[in-house]
Order: structure tokens, then sequence, then C-alpha cells
């Protein structure tokens, strides 16, 4: 008897079915219901009303807002964290990237508390809402941020940093001209990775800024309480906005030299 | 050979294993049980274990704590279902968050026997032909099986009685039914401030617009649901109106009828114009309150960071024994324009195929529930006040906030007849006047001012929602958002021009001297 032989082809197919149900069926449901009223007719109801909603444009801009704060600051922090990490010589630096990463493995919302209680301590929990918010998106997408960085930067070859002081590159020049460049694959990923999280995680907005910040994703959340189809069109626009940056920050190249940097 | 036969054995004992449970759902393993699908809400019903009634009675008892075996209600339901009419059932038992979960569950086609909505979403489920009216002989009360209609508050059944649903039939006629035809009554309650009496003056806590009061600000919190916050920004808005109402009821000029039918037409007002007039004072609100919470409210009172916390009574007990238990001691308020009556209530949900056995379990099941013993296990559990009345219950309150002896002297009468149908006056301590027995059971001055809400259909549900996102939301000038789009559409525009291969270097530096500089990008492929 002979063991059957699994081609590609059938090996495939339950990743097809699996997309098709958990990708594909939901995401036409979405956009089904955005463009339907309550009686399942066509209308693009939702559409105008979402556009002439000051309230909707204006927390889709505040999102927007708060999303590129906490990036940058993920960035500003990241960046010398994964350099320091890439580049030195320790012999268990391992040990230092997993302080950076354990607090991940902690559930999320169980930190969102610890947070909270910190800046209770602090006085500034109900002070400060957006900076409070910010603070915890900062906190909880710091590691999204350091493990891209630190994965491109770990590939650069030591011997391009020779070079660059060989043909008399100071270190502001190197960093310029070799490591900048070279990491950019890595910012992109992390910049992708905490942008669009940090736009729809209001579970932090809610908790620290005492659900008085609102951002898109909140508006999401309540709307599917009570009307569904409004619900869909604030997702189908946030994913359409989520797709513009994306191809915009070029996420969707495959670049081989990079692998595994985009996660 | 051998290795293939044994892998292929493993493979079907695999997917046996696997197949096994679908298989018994489909067949209904054991084929004489009767499965009774129950949804309500989280952590509303006795768990057993510690901290539950049967427990503490037996630790009271001096058992041993090792050798307690406290079962929760559910279990002690099967048994009793079994002992008492010879057939097995189980209790397929799962819970909801909110209101609108559930309506959405339901509308998704889940099937449930029993669900247990508060009172505006068993109208708008009635309303919509979603639910299926009681069985008459559930409500003949010669049946000595019918433990609820017997022990029901007289109280709680006028409630349920005089208010009416609107029902549209499918060929059009419109048809009024009463709640009690469709829902039975499991736990109710008021909404009102938990308190610190150390930084809060009373007297300031008698109006709902205490929310605005600058003297507080930082320090007092609202739901964060569009419901609750709206009935407050009502009741500010027409705070004087309700007052000088429950000026003329208390001085007679008017009855109990009248308050709740004028209060009630104030506290359902969604005309465009209110609308619009209760989001301005909402907007007040948000920026005076510490924050809009569903859970945390509680321990931010215990921990002192908030003063006054805007919460459902069973919550307010829950509190108040909480903070007891850390040397806190709040209290419990109803201001005094008015305040929402609340009710949960077991309904049964539209289900063609449902057996008359499982009916006859359904309807067990509200009546187990409903056994005076039962009510005040689950009582003693999640802190809610049952609708069951009886001289057990009564006893049970007695127990639990009656005065000890020997206090007998400090002693307060505490009236609670209205509810439990009978002369029911309880001895208890001052404090408690303000504290957990008065949150549990009001007083009748205070209850005669509790109207219920009604659910807000089509246009009034849209205006509503909208007034929430413009409350929760911030709204920025129209040229505000034009300045921000166009700034991110420079930048957008920005990035495609660098990516189609625009130069814009910003760190092209002069070589150093002797150095050439090299044309081709070493990093670019």
């Amino acid at each position: 008897m002979k063991m059957p032989r699994f081609s590609r082809k059938t090996l495939c197919i339950p990743y097809c079915v699996f997309l098709i149900f958990f990708v594909i069926l939901p995401m036409l449901v979405i956009f089904i219901y955005a463009f339907t009223d309550k009686n399942m007719n066509f209308s693009f109801g939702n559409f105008v009303k979402f556009f002439s909603d000051p309230t909707k444009l204006s927390t889709i801009v505040y999102s927007f807002v708060i999303a590129i704060v906490t990036t940058a600051v993920c960035l500003i922090i990241a960046y010398p964290v994964a350099l320091i990490l890439a580049r030195s010589k320790m012999k268990r630096k391992f040990v230092l990237l997993f302080l950076f990463v354990t607090p991940m493995w902690i559930n999320f919302v169980l930190r969102v508390n610890a947070i909270r209680e910190l800046l209770n301590w602090i006085g500034l929990l109900g002070e400060a809402n957006y900076f409070n918010t910010i603070f915890g998106m900062v906190y909880d997408f710091l590691p999204f941020m350091i493990l891209p960085l630190y994965t491109t930067m770990m590939k650069i070859d030591n011997s391009l940093y020779e070079a660059s002081a060989d043909l008399g590159g100071n270190s502001f020049t190197t960093f310029t001209r070799v490591t900048l460049p070279l990491s950019m694959p890595g910012i992109m990923s992390g910049v992708t990775m905490v942008f669009l999280p940090s736009m729809t995680n209001y579970v932090v907005s809610d908790m620290l800024g005492n659900s008085k910040v609102t951002i898109i994703g909140k508006f999401i959340e309540t709307y599917f309480g009570t009307d569904w189809h409004m619900g869909s069109m604030i997702a189908l626009i946030l994913l359409i906005i989520v797709f513009t940056s994306t191809a915009l920050t070029g996420g969707f190249k495959s670049e081989d030299n990079v692998r595994g940097a985009n996660l | 050979m051998k290795r293939i036969t044994l892998k292929r054995t493993i493979c079907v004992a695999c997917a046996s294993a696997l197949l096994l449970p679908i298989l018994c759902t489909f067949s209904g393993c054991g084929q004489d049980q009767i499965v009774l699908r129950i949804y309500n809400w989280e952590e509303y019903i006795d768990d057993g274990g510690e901290g539950s009634y049967v427990y503490d009675q037996l630790l009271d008892e001096g058992v041993d704590e090792t050798s307690i075996v406290a079962p929760s209600i559910l279990d002690d339901f099967e048994l009793w279902y079994e002992q008492t009419y010879h057939k097995s059932v189980r209790v397929e038992y799962s819970c909801f968050g909110t209101n609108e979960d559930l309506y959405n569950q339901l509308k998704l086609g889940d099937t449930y026997d029993l669900v247990c909505p508060s009172e505006y979403m068993i109208m708008k489920l009635a309303s919509e032909n979603m639910l299926e009216p009681l069985p008459v002989s559930f409500f003949d009360e010669t049946d000595e099986q019918n433990t609820y209609i017997q022990n029901v508050s007289p109280y709680i059944k006028d409630v349920f009685d005089s208010h009416y649903i609107t029902l549209t039939k499918e060929n059009g006629d419109k048809e009024q039914h009463s709640w009690g035809e469709y829902a039975a009554g499991y736990m109710w309650g008021t909404t009102g401030f938990i308190y610190n009496p150390e930084l809060v003056d009373s007297e300031d806590l008698s109006h709902w617009s205490v929310l605005l009061d600058t003297k507080y600000k930082n320090k007092v919190t609202t739901k964060d649901n569009v419901r609750d916050t709206y009935f407050i920004g009502l009741a500010i808005l027409y705070q004087d109106e309700l007052i000088s109402l429950k000026d003329k009821l208390e001085s007679g000029e008017i009855g109990e009828t009248e308050f709740s039918e004028q209060a009630a037409i104030m506290m359902n007002d969604t005309s465009p114009d209110t609308v619009a007039k209760v989001q301005n004072i909402l907007l007040e609100m948000k920026s005076n309150i510490y924050g809009f919470e569903t859970d945390s409210g509680k321990l931010d009172m215990v921990k002192g960071i908030i003063s006054i916390n805007f919460a459902w009574s069973g919550d307010a007990v829950y509190a108040i024994d909480t903070a007891e238990s850390e040397n806190v001691f709040l209290n419990y308020y109803v201001p005094d324009e008015c305040a929402n009556l609340w009710f949960d209530g077991w309904v049964m949900p539209k289900n063609e195929n449902r057996s008359e056995e499982t009916k006859h379990a359904a309807m067990a099941y509200i009546n187990y529930m409903s056994k005076p013993e039962s009510a005040i296990r689950n009582m003693y559990y999640i802190g809610y006040s049952s609708v069951i009345a009886g001289d057990e219950v009564l006893e049970y309150i007695n127990d639990t906030y009656g005065v000890e002896e020997g206090d007998e002297e400090d002693a307060v009468p505490y009236d609670i007849g209205y509810f439990f149908g009978v002369e029911a006056t309880i001895y208890t301590y001052e404090d408690q006047l303000e504290r957990q027995l008065f949150a549990q059971y009001p007083t009748l001055e205070v209850m005669r001012r509790c109207i219920p809400m009604e659910y807000f259909a089509d246009e009034a549900g849209e205006r509503i929602n909208e007034l929430w996102t413009k409350v929760k939301g911030e709204t920025l000038d129209a040229w505000a958002i034009i300045v921000i789009c166009v700034c991110i559409v420079a930048i957008a525009a920005f990035v495609v021009f660098v990516k189609l291969g625009g130069k814009i270097d910003f760190f092209r530096l002069k070589p150093k001297k002797g150095y050439r500089l090299i044309k081709q990008e070493p990093y670019r492929k």
C-alpha cells in the first residue's frame, strides 16, 4: 500500500477554506451591510450620513492624530533601543530583548489596568485623558515597533559600517547614509503595526481616558449595538483608510531582503 | 502494512472522538433528556461555592470549611426537576453583557427557551413579535406548582399588569398587551447615586443636576450607556416641572397615577427639540464629570477616587458591602425629581420547534427561581432585589437588616409593606435608612416617584443614538476638519511623489574633502 501523496494544490485547500470563511465572507457581509438600509434595500444613506456628520469626521480626525502621535512616540523610543540592541556586542543581549517583549505575554487588559493604577497613583487619571490614552497605547504597542526594527537592523552587514568608516564617514554620516536607509523596511512595518491598532483600540481610551476620549473603534462598537448598517459603514471606511495607508507606506511590496521584517 | 493499519485505526478513533459531541447534539445523547437553553446576564444567578448562601449557612452551622459542598442553583434545579417530574433536564446556560447583545443574538437566529432582558428590551422584543406569551396555566394561582404567581410581590405584579406593549400583527392590526402576559419578573430596582457621606453634602444630591455642579468637578461619574444618561439629561431639563409635580403629589393635590402619567410623558420625551436641549446638558456634564463607566465606578468609589457614582440599586448594594470591608462607608440616594424603575424578567422567544416538554421545563424553571428560598439565594449572591415577596423573604430581610438583640433602643421602624402586600415593618439601625436596606427596598415615598422608561423606536431611537455619538465624540468646526484633511492629503501626495522616484534627500551632505560623491546610491536596488 502506498501512502497517499499530497500535491501542493491539495495542501492549499484548508487555507483556502479558512480564507473564504473567515476573511472573504465576513468582508462581503460588512460590505453588504454598509450599503443597505434597515429593510436590506440598497442605499447610499449611511455613506452620505457619515460624511455629512461633523462628529464622525472629527472623531476620525482625532483618531488619526492620536494614532500619529502614538506612532511617532513609539518610533522615537524604539529606534535607539533597537539600534543599541542590534549593535551591542553583549553576549546575552537576547535577555534585554526579552525584557522588552515579555509584557506582551501578559494579558492586555491586565496591563491596561496596571497602567490605570499607575496613572491614578501619579494623579493623572481623569485629569489628562488624551495624554493617558496615548501613554497607554505607546506602552502597549512599543514591542511591535521594537521587534521589526531589531530584526532589520540585525541583518545589516557589519562590513557596511566598516566601509563607511573607511570612506571617511563620521558616525552621523554612517547613520544617515547606512543605518537609516537600510532600516527603512523595519520602520515601515513597525509604523503599520502600531498605527493601525492605535486608531481602533478603544479599550485603552475607555479605561485610561475614562471613556471621555472616543476614537473611531468605539463608534463601531457602539453602532453594532443598535445599527449594524452604520457600524459596517464606519468599519468599511476605516478599512479603506487602512488599505490606502498601507499601500502608501509600501506594505504590499514583497522585499525579499527583509525577510520577516513585516512579521 | 501493519503500521498503516495502526495509523488508520488512530485516525478513525480521532475522527470519531471529534465527531462525538456533534453527534450528541443532533441525536440528543440520552434521548429522554430535555435541554433547556437559558440566556441570562453575567453574574446574575447563584453560582454556588464560596460566598453563596448555602455555603455561608453551613459555615454558620459550624460545618468544617473543607467539607462544605454548595451546589449552584442550576444544579439544584436539575435535581429538583428530576425528583418532582421524573424527567431529566439539562440546563444550557449562557450569558450576555448588554440588552443589545441579547437582541442581536436573537436576531441572528440563536434559539433560547428563556432569556432575561430588561423592561425596555422586553417591550422591543414583544412589539417586534419575537416573544411568545407565557401560557395561561402559568398564572393559575390555584395550582400549587405555580410558585411565581403565588409569591410575586403585588406591587411588581401591578406594574407588570398596568404597562402595555403595542404589537403590530402580521395583518397590520395593532394590539395592546400588558407586560405581564409576556414576562415573569426576576430582579428589579431603581437608579440613584452612591456617595461618600464624608465627602459629599447629602443635600447637594437631591437633584440630578449635581452632575453639573462644579463643586464636584472630576468627582462624579455616570454610566457609559445612552439610556441611563439620557434619562439623567431629561431629569435635569425638566427639573422644575418634576419638582413642582412632586410637591403636588406630596400635598395630595394630584394622585399617584396622575404623577406617573405626567412624569412618564416628560421622561419619555424624544422630540427633536428636547433631544437638542438634552444634548447641550450632557455636553456640559461631560466636561464636569470624571468619566463614563460601566464597571469601574464601584471600585473607584471604594478607593475614594470619586465621591458620587450613578448606579443601579443592586450595584449600589454590592459597592456598599465591598466598601464596608475596606472600612469605607457609602450611602445610596435617589434624587427628588424621579428615578428610573427597572426590571429584568424571564421571557420566552418564539420558536416553533419547541416541544411541550421543554415549555413545561421552562415554566418549572421560572417557578423554581421564584421559590422564596431560591430568591433568597440569588439575592444573597448578586445583591439585587428579587421580585419575589413572601414571608420567608421578609424574614430574611429582617434577619439581615433588623437590629440585633440588645439594640432595641436604637431601632428605627422601616415600612416596606407596599412591596410585600402585608404589614411589613422592619426595625433596623438608623444608618440602614440610607444604605443597603434602602437600596434594596426604597421607601414607598421614593417608589411613587419612580417610573419605567420605554424603549425608543425607529426615528426616536436613531435621534437618541445620534445624540450619544455627539456627546461621546468631539465635534470640530468645519474649517478645522478641512485643514487637517488637506494636511493629510498633502502628506500622502508627498509620499507618493517620493515613491514614484522624486528625488528628495534630506541627508545629502557634501562629501568630505578629498572624497568624491558616487552617483549610484548604494542602498537602492
